[in-house]
């Protein structure tokens, strides 16, 4: 196990840079993923750590050392690729085993490795097929085997959840994490599902544009969203953003819509009100909405509404009967309301 | 209405079956010349070197009597089949397994890692080198074998099995089958191994040729039919019998006044049968190789 640093890191495809200065620092054994939006750079970073992608500028430590230069096999850690790229021409316990045979070891250290890999992962019956022979998540536990088995300080996951279908990947989703609290090995994960990021990760690097947005325990992230893009994209459904202005203590919409503020506020540069749409409720004294659609899900019912010109969201705990078209007033919950400036940094 | 409408779909459909059926004989009846004529003269040969009479092979050449044989002898086959000696066809047909042995082997290697390094190299200016190998394909053979002779020859390398060998077997074309299917491999095979601490010549050892079969298949059936009828280049840089194959040898036949057809027939057949062998050994690969490239573009 081993701390990674990341540096005023940089990479540049010709003149065209597609990580900026990024850094951060990961603790021996914590569980940190890198998520974003598609070409927001998280897979980039995550390949330079490995060593797969050149650096073009700053500085990568692993356990303290600096790997800029280091060829991926001396840097002790293992990846589990999008693809699992397993060798299908090799029995799953020949592809456990394979990094072990390169090393050198004796026939019977490495059937004694796979064979403990294996029962960490049920794969004992497995271990004679071949990959062509094993479903998408058999596939899946072989490759975080083959991670295993050579007892690395770092593990990287290039989004291993995306090929699989919903509810398999939910499985999965807690093996890894429960794989994670047994062997407590510093972890970096890469995914652009943020459901992923939020249950599995102990800090989540928010990603846009090859920099970091943001870098915070799951529930910071969504508590406290350092900027609208992190605050949109933590959080499903999406929390609701108004644009407007403060005025005489209330927020107005540009649709003309007032919202109340909290007591004491200060600052006056707020130029987006947010408020997740679960901080809201339908009320008898509030803003005015019309109901346009609504999405019972069992647990809880969703509701898209217009509020002035603008849409806005919001989950129900409680069934309730309205009908498309239906006026309704809303009111948000004071103490859960999020302020932006018009460049969208946080200001509450 | 319904009443008129039945007739007419039965006929209808009466007339559709009877234009499949006439279609099905006429495609049966194509299918039976084309094979007629690709496989008569085969057919024909293993006949001819079945009879010990050359001059009745010679009377029976514009008649049915071609393609039957009454009394079936394996003379002829037992007369060329010597080691050494006049018609010492056991020894060619030997020096031509061994030039195709040498030159299949030598080539799968030689080419395959050429086409490895053109694919997943880091060599700068691999681009150029592809663009030069493809350039290369397009001259013919016969347009460099004079450049070739001389400097063999300097080389003192003439009447030699190296000779032989050595200037075919790297071959762009080859070279670039390899590289298009090294190419077409996904990445992180070759970064999985990486990462697993395998080197780039373990990494084409272990992981891509393995999984090469289709491509080794293809490219030792094509470098082996190659390189047994191999004619022009061995003519020329063969004098004696000592590295002469068998393509050379049975052209001897032809250059007597009078022709030993029946010999000649049983020296054919000798030298069809190994690169049959060799086509039928890897033909499933070799057709597998074929159907999945045109599957994925």
């Amino acid at each position: 196990m081993a701390s990674v640093s990341i540096d005023q890191v940089r990479k540049q495809y010709g003149a065209v840079p597609v990580i900026h200065d990024v850094s951060m620092d990961i603790e021996d054994g914590e569980f940190v993923t890198l998520v974003g939006p598609s070409g927001c750079g998280k897979s980039t970073l995550l390949r330079m750590l490995a060593g797969l992608e050149d650096i073009s500028g700053g500085e990568i430590r692993i356990g303290g050392r600096v790997v800029n230069d280091v060829a991926p096999k001396e840097r002790d850690i293992a990846m589990v690729f999008q693809s699992y790229a397993l060798y299908p021409h090799m029995t799953v316990a020949e592809n456990m085993g394979f990094a072990l045979k390169l090393k050198g070891q004796d026939r019977a250290t490495i059937e004694k490795s796979v064979r403990e890999a294996a029962d960490i992962l049920a794969l004992g019956p497995l271990l004679d097929r071949l990959p062509k022979q094993l479903s998408g998540g058999q596939r899946q536990r072989v490759a975080m085997g083959r991670a295993i088995v050579r007892q690395p300080q770092v593990y990287l996951f290039d989004e291993p959840l995306s090929n699989l279908d919903a509810k398999l990947r939910v499985t999965m989703r807690a093996e890894i994490k429960d794989l994670h609290q047994r062997l407590k090995t510093t972890t970096v994960y890469v995914t652009h599902d943020q459901i992923e990021a939020m249950t599995m990760a102990d800090r989540i690097v928010v990603m846009r544009g090859g920099n970091v947005e943001q870098i915070g325990k799951p529930l910071e992230l969504y508590d406290r969203p350092a900027n609208t893009f992190v605050a949109t994209f933590i959080g499903s459904p999406a929390m609701n953003l108004f644009d407007g202005a403060i005025n005489n203590g209330q927020f107005v919409t540009q649709g003309g819509v007032a919202l109340p503020m909290p007591e004491g506020y200060q600052g006056a540069t707020a130029a987006v009100y947010g408020v997740r749409p679960e901080h809201l409720s339908i009320v008898d004294e509030g803003a005015p909405a019309r109901v346009i659609v609504v999405e019972p899900t069992g647990s809880e019912t969703h509701v898209l509404a217009k509020l002035g010109s603008s849409d806005v969201t919001i989950v129900l705990r409680d069934r309730v009967d309205l009908q498309p078209g239906q006026p309704i007033k809303i009111a948000p919950d004071m103490r859960r309301i999020h302020l932006f400036t018009s460049q969208g940094i946080r200001t509450m | 209405m319904s009443d008129l409408a039945i007739p007419t779909l039965q006929t209808e459909a009466r007339r559709e079956r009877s234009a499949i059926g006439s279609l099905r004989l006429v495609q049966t009846a194509c299918i039976l010349v084309i094979a007629l004529v690709i496989v008569s003269p085969l057919f024909m040969l293993l006949i001819a070197s079945l009879k010990d009479d050359r001059f009745q092979i010679l009377a029976d050449m514009g008649s049915f009597r071609a393609f039957w044989v009454s009394n079936p002898r394996l003379s002829n086959f037992a007369e060329v089949s010597n080691l050494s000696g006049e018609l010492a066809f056991g020894r060619y047909l030997l020096n031509s397994l061994f030039i195709l042995g040498c030159t299949v082997g030598a080539g799968l290697i030689v080419n395959s890692m050429a086409g490895f390094v053109l694919a997943w190299g880091t060599l700068r200016g691999r681009a150029l080198v592809l663009s030069l190998v493809i350039a290369l394909y397009v001259i013919p053979q016969e347009s460099i074998i004079m450049p070739l002779v001389i400097m063999v020859s300097r080389a003192g390398m003439t009447d030699t099995f190296a000779v032989q060998i050595v200037p075919w077997v790297a071959s762009p074309l080859y070279i670039f089958l390899f590289y298009q299917f090294f190419a077409q491999l996904p990445k992180e095979l070759f970064e999985a191994a990486e990462m697993d601490g395998a080197s780039v010549f373990r990494i084409y050892r272990s992981i891509f040729l393995p999984l090469s079969l289709p491509a080794l298949a293809t490219v030792s059936i094509l470098m082996g039919i190659e390189s047994w009828n191999q004619y022009l280049w061995p003519i020329l840089v063969t004098q004696t019998d000592y590295a002469r194959p068998i393509a050379v040898a049975i052209a001897t036949f032809f250059g007597q006044d009078s022709i030993y057809w029946d010999r000649a027939m049983a020296a054919s057949v000798l030298m069809m049968i190994p690169i049959l062998a060799l086509y039928l050994a890897f033909q499933r690969w070799f057709v597998s190789s074929f159907v999945g490239s045109a599957v994925k573009g």
